[in-house]
C-alpha cells in the first residue's frame, strides 16, 4: 500500500455562528469559485457549536482577522492512503475502517494526535506538521511513503529519525469520551463540478442561512436531531455531507446518489471541546469498528469528532462502543 | 450538461447522418444543398450541403459523453454517460422496432456515484460497453458493462436495491452488476478498445495509461504518465496511439510502450479533441480550447536506406474550418479528409474538407510527377515520333541523348561535335564550325609564329578587327571583266584572319574562296555559294552555281531567273534594272538572293541591306563586312552586331565574343534562355584556361552538368566528362583524397611506389614473384610486409598499379603498357569507413548481391545500407 503525503499545507479554524458573516466572502469564493484563488483544499464544516474551516495557506489569506475566528497554532499535512488494485474483492469495507489498523491505530501508539476528514472520495488523516518525522517513521513499514511536490509524486526519504522514540505501549485503548447518537440520517454525496453553479445558492442557503430556519424545526422534533453539514472541494473533486432532509431540497440527478443508496448514522464523541493534543480518540472508535467490519466515515471538527455508519449497523455500532467504554 | 462543450458523432453506418450533443441530442442528416426544395429547417454548412435536423432527444440530463453503437442493427442507439455516472441507452428518430425497443432506456449505474468521463463501444463485441468514472474511494473507476445482461437482484443486496427501484420507475431496465470491473482506487479519463485484439482495452487513468485484458483482469499493462487524456488508436495502424495533457500530444507505439514515440509541439492553450483521420494514414487533427482553426499533423514514414528505425516526419499545418471558435469536429467515416465543425457557441455547424498538400517532384530525366490526396500524377514527355518534329524536345532530353552519343568529345574534328548533338541546330552547327576553325588558325598560328597568336584567335573577332592596322584598299575588277567596280574593298592581316575564322578562305596567303564554294556546292547551299561568289566579284562564278543549282536534283528552277536576272547587271546608276531589282529584291524569298542583288544596288559603302539581313548566317555577314567597310565603319558595325547576339544569347555570336568575358556573357544568355549547360560546359571548356573558367558562372555550368550526368547515373559519363575536362583544365584535378597505408610501416602503399617506380611492374595481379629480391604487390612496398586479406577470398590484397600524385608524365610516357597496369576494378582495394573491413570490390559487389551484413563474421554491420548509393545501378554503359 501507498501513503502519499499531499503537498498542501493545511490551517484548521473555527469561525463562531455569530461571527460568520464576516467571512462569507472568503467562505463563497472558497467554495463556488474556485478558479478565483489558488486554494486546492477547502472544507467547511457547519456544526451546532461553530463553522470548523480546513483550508490550504493559500485559502487561508481569504479569510479576515477577526476575533471570531480562532485558529488552531499547528500547519498540518494530509496524508492519504491508497491501496493498490490487486485485490479484486468489491466488498471491502470503506472510510476509516479499512485503514484504522494500518494507519491510526500505529499512530495512537507513538502519541501522535491525527485529525481526520472523510470525504466522498476518499479519507484524509491530518497530522501536525512537527510530527512527520515521527509518522513516516511509524509508518514506513508498512507503507510506501511517496511525497507529492509540484503535483508530481516522488518517493519520500525518511526524515533520518531512526532512535530515541519511546516503545510504543501496546495498551487496550478504552472510549473515554461520552458518545451520543443524533436521530437524522446523512448522506455522504457529491456532484459533478459542471453543476455545482446551478445549485449554488441553495448551497449558500444551507451553509449560512439554516439557522433561522433549523430553530423552529428543533423545537417541534426530537431534541436529539443535530444540525450538521460539510461541504469540502479539494483538488476539484466535490463532497457534501448532510442530513436526508436537506438532500430533498437538491434537485433530482444533481447528487451522486450511490447505486445502494445508504444513509448513515452519526455517532458524535465528545462532551466537551475535545482539543487537538490528545491522541488516540480516533483509534479508539474506529479500532472496534474495524473488528467488527463495519464501514464508517469520520469527520473531526475544531470541537469534537463524528463518525458516521450505516444506519443499518448503528445499534451494533452503539453495542460494540459501549462495551469498550464499560470495560475500562 | 450546463457549461460543457458541444461535441459532435458521425453515425458508423450512414454517412449522411451525425449527431450533436450539448444539453441535448440533435440528430441531423446532410446533404447537397440545393437537392430539396430549401425547407425552412435547412442549416447551411458548406456552399454544397446542407443539415436537416431529423430529431431532438432531450431525455437525458447531465450528459457528460456519448458513444454510438457500432453495429447495423440497432441503428441508432446511443450509450450516454452521466455526470452521475450512470450510463443510459438511448435512440434518436427511430420507430420503436422491437431490437431497439429492448435496450432503450436501459440504465448502467455504478455502485458508487460519480462522473462518467468516458464511453466506448467495443468495436467487435458490440454488447460490451466500457465506462469511465472518475475515482470513488477504493472503487473501480473502469466498468464494462454487458448490455444485453437482464436485471437480476440479489440476494445480497436486495436491502439497497428496495430503496433504489422505488427511485426508478422500471426496475427491470436498471443494471448494477457490471461484466468486469477494472482500475480500483483509480481514476479513468479516457478509454478505446485497442483495434489489434478486441479484448484489450486501454485506458487513460489518473497519473498512467494501462492497457487491461479482460482474458485476465488482474494484470494491466502500464506506463506513467501525464498524457491520458482522449487516447484514441490510428485506424490505419493499429499499434500507434494518440493521447494527450493539456497542450501537448503524446503518440506511442503499443510495441514499445515505455515513452511515446514522439511528442507534438505544445499548444499554449489546452487541446480538447484529437482525432485520427479515419481515411487518410497519419493524419491527426486537433483542437485546442478557445481557438478556431484546427491543427492537423501528417506523420509519414519515410523509408531510408540508412538504419531500420526513423523518425517520421511530421508536417504540421493548420486549418481554418470557420470563423467562429470550434466546440469540436468529427471525421467523415469514409468521405475523404472530411470533417462536420460545431461552433463553441449557437451550434453552428461547418462542413469542411482539407486540402490534401501537393507534392510536386521534378525527375531528372524530364518527368513530373505530383501527388494530391490518392492521387497521383505522372507527367511524361511525349515521344510520339511523328509528334516529334512539331514540339522541340526538352533540353534535358536532348543533353541526355547527345551525352549517350558523346557529344562534345570530338576533339580532333571538333565541327563534328554538332552532328553528335543531332545535327539539326543551326546555331550548335555555327558554334562548333566556329570551335573549329578557330582551333585550326591556333595551331596554324602556333606552327607559323610560335607566339601568343592562340589567345588573339580565341578573343574573337571583336578584339581581332580592333587591333586591325595597315588596312590597305583596293578596288578589283569583276571577275572576267576589266570594268573596274567602284567598290572599294579592304585588306589587313586581321581582316585575312577574320575570314579564316568565318570560314571563307583556308590557310595559306592566297585569298582564294574556290574551295569554300565547292563544299557548299557539296552541301547543296547554291544560293550561299553564289552569294559568297558575287561578294568575291565573281558574278560569272554566281550565275554558273546558280544554273548548277537549278540543274540539280530537287533544284529549284527559279535559280535559272535569278542567274538570268544577275546576269543582267549593269553599275548604270539610273538604269531600270537596277530601279526594278532593288524594289523586287524584296520579294525574294531565300535571304542570299535577296542581299546578293542589296549588294549590287546598293551605294559604296552602304550595304545596310546586307548587313542587317537577319536570316543570313552571323559568319556570312562578318565576312562581308570583313571585306567592304572601312575602319571606321567595321569595328561599329561589330560592336553592334555582338551586343545583338548577346543580347538575344545566339551562339553564333561566339565567332566575334571567342572564348572571352563578352563570350561568357553570351553563353550566359544562351542558357538563361535554353538551360543547355552541356554546351555551354563543353565550349567554354575549349577557352583558354585562364580568365574564362576561372569565371564563376562557368564553373557553374560545369558542376550542374556533372551534378546532372550523376543525377542520370552516366557515372561513366561523368568520368569522361571529368577526364576530358583535366586535359583541357589541369587546375580541375582533384588531388588524391584517400590513401591506402599499411598497418606495419604506416606509409602509404601507392606512395612508395613513386620512390621505387620500378616495383611491381609486369607482375601478374596475385604477384607470383620470380625473384625474391622483388617485392609483390600484395605486399607493402615500403616494409614489405604483407597487405590486408579479402574478407572472402582471404588473398592477400594488391593491384600491380596505383596512381599516384607526381608521377603523371611518367604514366603518359609508359602509355603502351598501360592497360596492362591498371589493375581491374574488381581487384581494387575497398572497405567499409564504418567496421573498417573489406576486400576485393568484385568479391564485394557480389557479396552485397545477396547479403545485407558484413562477410566478416560477427560483425552486424550494414556497410552496404551505409552507401546510400550502393544499391544503384548506372544508367550509361561503360
Amino acid at each position: 500500500m501507498e501513503l502519499h503525503i499531499l503537498e498542501h499545507s493545511l490551517k484548521v479554524a473555527s469561525i463562531e455562528k455569530e461571527g460568520i458573516q464576516i467571512c462569507t466572502h472568503g467562505l463563497i469564493k472558497l467554495a463556488f469559485l474556485a478558479s478565483k484563488t489558488r486554494c486546492k483544499f477547502f472544507s467547511l464544516t457547519e456544526t451546532p457549536e461553530d463553522y470548523t474551516i480546513i483550508v490550504d495557506e493559500e485559502g487561508f489569506k481569504e479569510l479576515p482577522q477577526s476575533e471570531h475566528i480562532s485558529v488552531a497554532d499547528a500547519t498540518w499535512l494530509a496524508l492519504n492512503v491508497v491501496s493498490g488494485g490487486g485485490n479484486a474483492s468489491s466488498s471491502q469495507p470503506i472510510g476509516v475502517t479499512k485503514i484504522a489498523k494500518s494507519v491510526i491505530a500505529p499512530l495512537a501508539d507513538h502519541n501522535i494526535s491525527v485529525f481526520m476528514l472523510s470525504t466522498y472520495q476518499t479519507d484524509f488523516i491530518l497530522v501536525r506538521e512537527r510530527d512527520l518525522p515521527m509518522v513516516m517513521h511509524t509508518l514506513s513499514s508498512e507503507f510506501t511513503l511517496l511525497r507529492v511536490v509540484n503535483g508530481e509524486t516522488v518517493a519520500a526519504h525518511n526524515l533520518g529519525v531512526t532512535n530515541g522514540f519511546v516503545k510504543p505501549k501496546l495498551v487496550p485503548r478504552p472510549i473515554i469520551h461520552p458518545l451520543s447518537s443524533p436521530s437524522n440520517m446523512f448522506c455522504v454525496t457529491s456532484l459533478d463540478p459542471d453543476t455545482l453553479p446551478s445549485v449554488a445558492t441553495l448551497l449558500m442557503d444551507v451553509m449560512f442561512y439554516s439557522g433561522g430556519q433549523k430553530e423552529p424545526g428543533a423545537s417541534s422534533e426530537d431534541s436529539s436531531h443535530i444540525r450538521f453539514f460539510s461541504f469540502s472541494l479539494i483538488e476539484g473533486y466535490i463532497s457534501l455531507v448532510m442530513d436526508e432532509q436537506t438532500t430533498q431540497r437538491f434537485p433530482n440527478n444533481v447528487l451522486f446518489t450511490s447505486a445502494s443508496g445508504e444513509l448513515w448514522k452519526m455517532v458524535r464523541i465528545g462532551g466537551q471541546p475535545l482539543g487537538f493534543d490528545e491522541c488516540g480518540i480516533v483509534a479508539q472508535i474506529s479500532e472496534p469498528l474495524a473488528t467488527a467490519d463495519i464501514p464508517a466515515y469520520y469527520i473531526s471538527t475544531f470541537k469534537f469528532d463524528h463518525a458516521l455508519v450505516p444506519e443499518e449497523n448503528i445499534q451494533s455500532v452503539i453495542g460494540a462502543l459501549r462495551t469498550e467504554s464499560t470495560a475500562q | 450538461m450546463s457549461g460543457s462543450k458541444p461535441d459532435i458523432l458521425w453515425s458508423p453506418h450512414h454517412p449522411d447522418r451525425y449527431v450533436i450533443c450539448d444539453s441535448e441530442l440533435g440528430l441531423y442528416r446532410i446533404g447537397p444543398v440545393g437537392s430539396a426544395e430549401t425547407k425552412p429547417g435547412t442549416l447551411p454548412l458548406s456552399e454544397e450541403t446542407a443539415a436537416t435536423l431529423l430529431a431532438i432527444n432531450s431525455d437525458t440530463p447531465y450528459m457528460k459523453c456519448v458513444a454510438w453503437y457500432p453495429k447495423h442493427e440497432p441503428e441508432c442507439l446511443l450509450a450516454v454517460g452521466q455526470a452521475n455516472g450512470r450510463v443510459v441507452l438511448t435512440s434518436l428518430g427511430q420507430s420503436h422496432n422491437s431490437t431497439c425497443k429492448e435496450l432503450v432506456g436501459k440504465e448502467f449505474v455504478p455502485k458508487h456515484a460519480r462522473q462518467c468521463n468516458t464511453l466506448a463501444w467495443n468495436p467487435v463485441d458490440s454488447n460490451l460497453l466500457a465506462a469511465g468514472l472518475d475515482k470513488h474511494r477504493a472503487d473501480f473507476s473502469v466498468l464494462i458493462w454487458d448490455i444485453s445482461s437482464k436485471f437480476t437482484p440479489e440476494t445480497s443486496v436486495a436491502a439497497e436495491k428496495i430503496r433504489l427501484s422505488s427511485v426508478d420507475l422500471d426496475s427491470s431496465t436498471v443494471v448494477t452488476k457490471p461484466l468486469y470491473e477494472l482500475g480500483q482506487n483509480d481514476a479513468c479519463l479516457s478509454l478505446c478498445w485497442l483495434l489489434r485484439d478486441p479484448k484489450l482495452l486501454l485506458a487513460g487513468m489518473h497519473r498512467n495509461l494501462a492497457i487491461f485484458d479482460l482474458r485476465n483482469t488482474s494484470q494491466k499493462t502500464f506506463v506513467n504518465t501525464k498524457a491520458i487524456q482522449g487516447v484514441t488508436v490510428d485506424p490505419h495502424f493499429h499499434d500507434r496511439v494518440a493521447s494527450f495533457f493539456e497542450g501537448q500530444v503524446a503518440i506511442w507505439d503499443l510495441r514499445k510502450f515505455e515513452k511515446p514515440v514522439l511528442t507534438l509541439t505544445e499548444q499554449p492553450k489546452p487541446l480538447t479533441k484529437v482525432a485520427w483521420c479515419p481515411t487518410r494514414t497519419g493524419l491527426l487533427a486537433t483542437l485546442t480550447r478557445d481557438s478556431n482553426i484546427i491543427r492537423l499533423y501528417d506523420m509519414q514514414h519515410t523509408p531510408t536506406p540508412i538504419g531500420d528505425e526513423t523518425e517520421p516526419t511530421i508536417i504540421e499545418r493548420s486549418v481554418q474550418p470557420c470563423e467562429s471558435q470550434i466546440g469540436s469536429f468529427a471525421w467523415h467515416p469514409s468521405s475523404q479528409n472530411r470533417m462536420v465543425v460545431v461552433s463553441a457557441a449557437n451550434r453552428v455547424m461547418t462542413d469542411f474538407t482539407v486540402f490534401e498538400r501537393i507534392s510536386l517532384a521534378w525527375s531528372s530525366t524530364t518527368s513530373l510527377m505530383w501527388a494530391c490526396g490518392r492521387h497521383l500524377y505522372d507527367c511524361v514527355e511525349d515521344s510520339a515520333e511523328g509528334i516529334e518534329s512539331m514540339i522541340e524536345k526538352d533540353i534535358a532530353t536532348k543533353m541526355r541523348q547527345r551525352a549517350q552519343s558523346r557529344y562534345g568529345h570530338d576533339t580532333v574534328q571538333v565541327w563534328r561535335n554538332h552532328l553528335l548533338a543531332g545535327g539539326n541546330d543551326v546555331q550548335l552547327k555555327s558554334l562548333w564550325f566556329d570551335l573549329y576553325y578557330m582551333k585550326q588558325c591556333a595551331e596554324d598560328m602556333e606552327l607559323k609564329l610560335q607566339g601568343n597568336k592562340q589567345s588573339v584567335v580565341y578573343s574573337g573577332i571583336k578584339n581581332i578587327v580592333k587591333t586591325s592596322s595597315g588596312t590597305t584598299e583596293s578596288r578589283r575588277c569583276w571577275a572576267g571583266s576589266d570594268r573596274p567596280t567602284d567598290v572599294p574593298r579592304y585588306h589587313s592581316e586581321e581582316r585575312c584572319l577574320a575570314l579564316r575564322l568565318c570560314g571563307w578562305i583556308s590557310r595559306g596567303p592566297d585569298i582564294d574562296v574556290e574551295t569554300f564554294l565547292r563544299s557548299l556546292e557539296q552541301e547543296q547551299e547554291w544560293e550561299r555559294a553564289a552569294a559568297v561568289s558575287l561578294f568575291n566579284l565573281d558574278i560569272r562564278r554566281a550565275i554558273q552555281i546558280l544554273n548548277k543549282g537549278a540543274t540539280a536534283e530537287k533544284g529549284d528552277l527559279n535559280l535559272n531567273v535569278v542567274a538570268m536576272a544577275l546576269s543582267g547587271y549593269t553599275d548604270e546608276k539610273s538604269s531600270l534594272w537596277r530601279e526594278m531589282c532593288s524594289s523586287l529584291r524584296l520579294q525574294l524569298k531565300n535571304p542570299y538572293l535577296c542581299i546578293m542583288f542589296a549588294f549590287l544596288t546598293s551605294e559604296p559603302g552602304a550595304y545596310d541591306g546586307v548587313l542587317y539581313e537577319s536570316s543570313v548566317a552571323v559568319r556570312d555577314r562578318v565576312a562581308f563586312a570583313c571585306m567592304f567597310l572601312s575602319d571606321a565603319q567595321l569595328p561599329r558595325y561589330i560592336d553592334k552586331l555582338t551586343n545583338e547576339m548577346k543580347e538575344a544569347g545566339n551562339l553564333e555570336g561566339i565567332l566575334l565574343t571567342g572564348l572571352t568575358k563578352d563570350g561568357v556573357d553570351l553563353m550566359e544568355s544562351y542558357v538563361d534562355r535554353t538551360g543547355d549547360v552541356q554546351t555551354a560546359s563543353f565550349c567554354m571548356l575549349k577557352g583558354s584556361p585562364g580568365d574564362v573558367l576561372k569565371d564563376p558562372r562557368v564553373q557553374c555550368w560545369i558542376e550542374n552538368y556533372r551534378n546532372l550526368l550523376d543525377a542520370w547515373r552516366f557515372w561513366h559519363k561523368r568520368a569522361e566528362f571529368d577526364i576530358h575536362r583535366g586535359k583541357l583544365d589541369p587546375s580541375s584535378k582533384p588531388l588524391a583524397q584517400v590513401f591506402v597505408s599499411c598497418n606495419f610501416c604506416g606509409k602509404s602503399i601507392s606512395y612508395s611506389c613513386s620512390a621505387m617506380p620500378h616495383q611491381g611492374r609486369g607482375f601478374s595481379q596475385y604477384g607470383v614473384s620470380g625473384s625474391p629480391t622483388k617485392s609483390k604487390v600484395t605486399s607493402c612496398p615500403g616494409c614489405r610486409k604483407p597487405l590486408p586479406r579479402c574478407a572472402l577470398c582471404l588473398m592477400n590484397m594488391g593491384t600491380p598499379v596505383s596512381n599516384c600524385p607526381g608521377t603523371g608524365k611518367s604514366d603518359e610516357k609508359v602509355g603502351l603498357t598501360r592497360e596492362n597496369k591498371l589493375a581491374q576494378f574488381n581487384n581494387w582495394f575497398t572497405w567499409c569507413h564504418n567496421c573498417r573491413h573489406g576486400g576485393h570490390a568484385g568479391h564485394m559487389l557480389s557479396w552485397f548481391r545477396d547479403h545485407t551484413e558484413c562477410p566478416v563474421s560477427a560483425c552486424t554491420c550494414k556497410c552496404m545500407q551505409l552507401d546510400t548509393t550502393g544499391n544503384l545501378v548506372p544508367s550509361d554503359s561503360s
